[in-house]
């Protein structure tokens, strides 16, 4: 186990650092350079060159490179707001951001784990077809076509929700984003619930379960669900982090001030420092989750600790 | 301790109870006996065929995808507009058809709340414009919808099944490669797929149509960048179960080299998970190239695909509503009936497989 923990350590940080090595290549190839100043001469653009390191070998400025960034320096804003740290500009979006994530994902899971139970306890009935449905339309449908249909019909014309976020009404402002995000959720963990469920509840221990008298929720519960539970807190990881990347446009349509739209709104105008910044941190907390979970994999369900040291 | 505890009480159990026949019931094994029959003999397609055509929601989903693909052909030329002309004096109309206008839906109302309350207006009346259509209305450059959507449709799909069928050359290769040779190649291999897998999808995307110019080409090819990773893990996995059949064996033995092996003896076996990738893919990438044209790293203008529809219609969807409905719908169907379409190929191609 602590061999294969080691492995996965050192694999995260050589992913990260090739992250780093693509995302320094492509600063470089971003057309322009930051000083294209007309009014600068040779001497002065020299100079400002100096200033940032940019004339040293190109080795070099990788290294230095790296270093800020892991330091959490990266640089500042060129666009969206003149000369301001870019770790600043996210530091009070972040908080925003997890909170609606938190929610999207708590709700998903509780709901997703409901539709599942249902589905599979009355196995074969109308409320399993219900429920397949629903999880077919929340795993195929984007989580912007349901924020937009929200967002008309419960924002717009019932008036519950506000439409955009306000920062007066923190909480009602994140009811709407949060079910649009939580609607992916909850289908994938209803499908899988569903299929775990039918498997467990087919096995040779719950009829013996049964057969011992024991009945009623503490059946399902205690020796159903907890077994079919292990699967499904594996899934839910990788759906986390998928659901950073569906809050970009959520976010945009919502205008929550959180670092989805401010990735947005950088890509709309141009403003690479904090495109790269926030890629970084994308791929950082992205590979971070990835890493905690396959050691949780192990933790959780010794097979997979057994298979994957084998390997 | 645990078990100690469970015995003492199982012992406990059967000391003190007598059980009754109340206590018994017949275990349901209508399931597991099976009565003999005889089939004649079929081929395997011809047994997905019917596999396939017996799952109703998987029907729904191929026929709503040929009737979109259908409109996306033949959609754009049905009446005069094209997608790129613009009428600035008709925009924003509402949508408005020839036989369904007596009945009082789709005659070209639409209300518009002022500060009084909300009011029925009809551009085509107050205008005097009695033989103007729009079917799905107009847009905010007076540009037909109905022939924007589809030729949308029409951009949208060949995006996602060329970003889909590239993926899947290049993923199935990588695999069946990696998994084949096995050892250092694989391990090799397999590490810059752990890599490449690493970096979140539309992170790579997006900085990559940052740098290249965007069009269709550059979407494709940005799709084909990040897709391949899912379909190259299934093509090895399979890799892995089959090369140390016998059918492997014999070949080699006869003198095939390892391409012949690869892509004449093992590939034509494995062509049913990837066919279900395949189709899993497309999807994404609608997705994908939808989300690019939201936040305007898509397709240039005047051409148009469904998320620079939708990203368009979202900028009036309070006061305009029906200019966003269209490409919303057709997006959402075609991502669902994609799926419907996967799912029910995955267990027509694989009836063992357990049920999700």
């Amino acid at each position: 186990m602590k061999k294969y923990t080691l492995k996965r350590i050192l694999t995260s940080l050589f992913t990260l650092l090739a992250i780093l090595l693509v995302l320094f290549i492509l600063m470089q190839l971003m057309p322009g350079s930051p000083f294209n100043d007309e009014k600068l001469n040779n001497d002065q653009r020299m100079a400002l060159y100096a200033k940032y390191g940019l004339d040293q070998p190109i080795v070099v400025q990788f290294f230095n490179y790296v270093k800020n960034m892991l330091k959490g320096d990266f640089g500042v804003s060129y666009n969206i707001s003149k000369n301001t740290p870019i770790s600043q500009l996210i530091q009070t979006r972040l908080p925003v951001s997890i909170r609606i994530g938190g929610f999207a994902v708590s709700l998903g899971a509780v709901m997703g784990l409901l539709l599942g139970l249902v589905a599979a306890l009355k196995h074969d009935t109308i409320w399993d077809s219900m429920a397949t449905v629903i999880s077919v339309i929340g795993v195929s449908v984007p989580s912007y076509v349901f924020a937009l249909a929200l967002s008309y019909t419960l924002g717009f014309k019932l008036g519950w929700f506000p439409m955009l976020y306000k920062e007066k009404l923190a909480l009602s402002s994140s009811v709407l984003p949060s079910i649009a995000l939580s609607m992916f959720t909850m289908a994938s963990i209803a499908r899988f619930t569903r299929s775990e469920m039918l498997e467990v509840l087919g096995s040779d221990y719950m009829l013996l379960a049964e057969s011992k008298g024991i009945s009623g929720s503490a059946l399902i519960f205690r020796h159903a669900l907890r077994n079919a539970l292990i699967p499904i807190i594996t899934v839910l990881a990788p759906l986390i982090v998928d659901l950073m990347t569906g809050s970009l446009v959520v976010e945009k349509i919502f205008s929550i001030p959180g670092v989805g739209s401010l990735l947005v709104n950088a890509i709309q105008s141009n403003d690479y420092n904090v495109v790269i910044a926030l890629s970084f941190i994308y791929s950082a907390m992205y590979i971070g989750i990835m890493l905690v979970v396959d050691i949780l994999y192990g933790i959780i369900d010794p097979r997979i600790r057994l298979t994957k040291e084998g390997d | 301790m645990k078990i100690g505890k469970s015995a003492a009480a199982a012992a406990a159990v059967q000391n003190a109870y007598v059980p009754v026949d109340a206590d018994f019931r017949l275990k349901d094994n209508a399931g597991e006996i099976a009565i003999d029959t005889n089939f004649s003999a079929q081929s395997f397609w011809k047994d997905v065929f019917i596999r396939y055509f017996r799952k109703i929601s998987a029907v729904i989903g191929l026929v709503l995808i040929i009737l979109i693909s259908a409109m996306a052909v033949v959609g754009p030329g049905m009446n005069t507009y094209t997608y790129s002309e613009q009428n600035l004096s008709q925009k924003n109309f509402a949508p408005r058809v020839k036989s369904l206008e007596k009945l009082g839906i789709f005659n070209g109302n639409e209300s518009m709340k002022t500060t009084t309350g909300s009011k029925i207006v009809n551009q085509y009346e107050a205008k005097g414009l009695d033989d103007v259509y729009y079917w799905f209305g107009s847009d905010n450059f007076g540009r037909d919808i109905w022939t924007r959507t589809w030729s949308g449709a029409r951009v949208s799909l060949i995006i996602a099944v060329a970003a889909a069928v590239i993926d899947m050359v290049i993923g199935m290769s990588y695999g069946l490669i990696s998994g084949y040779f096995g050892g250092k190649v694989d391990m090799i291999m397999q590490r810059i797929l752990e890599i490449a897998n690493g970096i979140p999808r539309l992170v790579i995307v997006t900085l990559l149509l940052l740098v290249l110019q965007p069009g269709m080409v550059t979407i494709i090819f940005a799709l084909m960048l990040t897709e391949w990773v899912g379909m190259s893990r299934i093509a090895r996995a399979e890799m892995l179960k089959l090369k140390e059949q016998e059918f492997v064996l014999a070949s080699r033995t006869l003198g095939a080299s390892s391409f012949f092996i690869i892509f004449r003896e093992i590939l034509p076996n494995i062509i049913g998970p990837i066919i279900t990738q395949v189709m899993f893919s497309i999807p994404t990438a609608i997705f994908t190239e939808a989300f690019l044209s939201f936040v305007g790293l898509g397709i240039p203008v005047p051409q148009c695909s469904l998320g620079s529809l939708i990203s368009e219609g979202f900028n009036s969807f309070t006061t305009h509503p029906y200019q966003i409905i269209p490409p919303i719908v057709v997006m959402a169907l075609l991502m669902l009936s994609f799926n419907l379409v996967a799912d029910g190929l995955r267990e027509a191609l694989d009836p063992k497989m357990k049920e999700m």
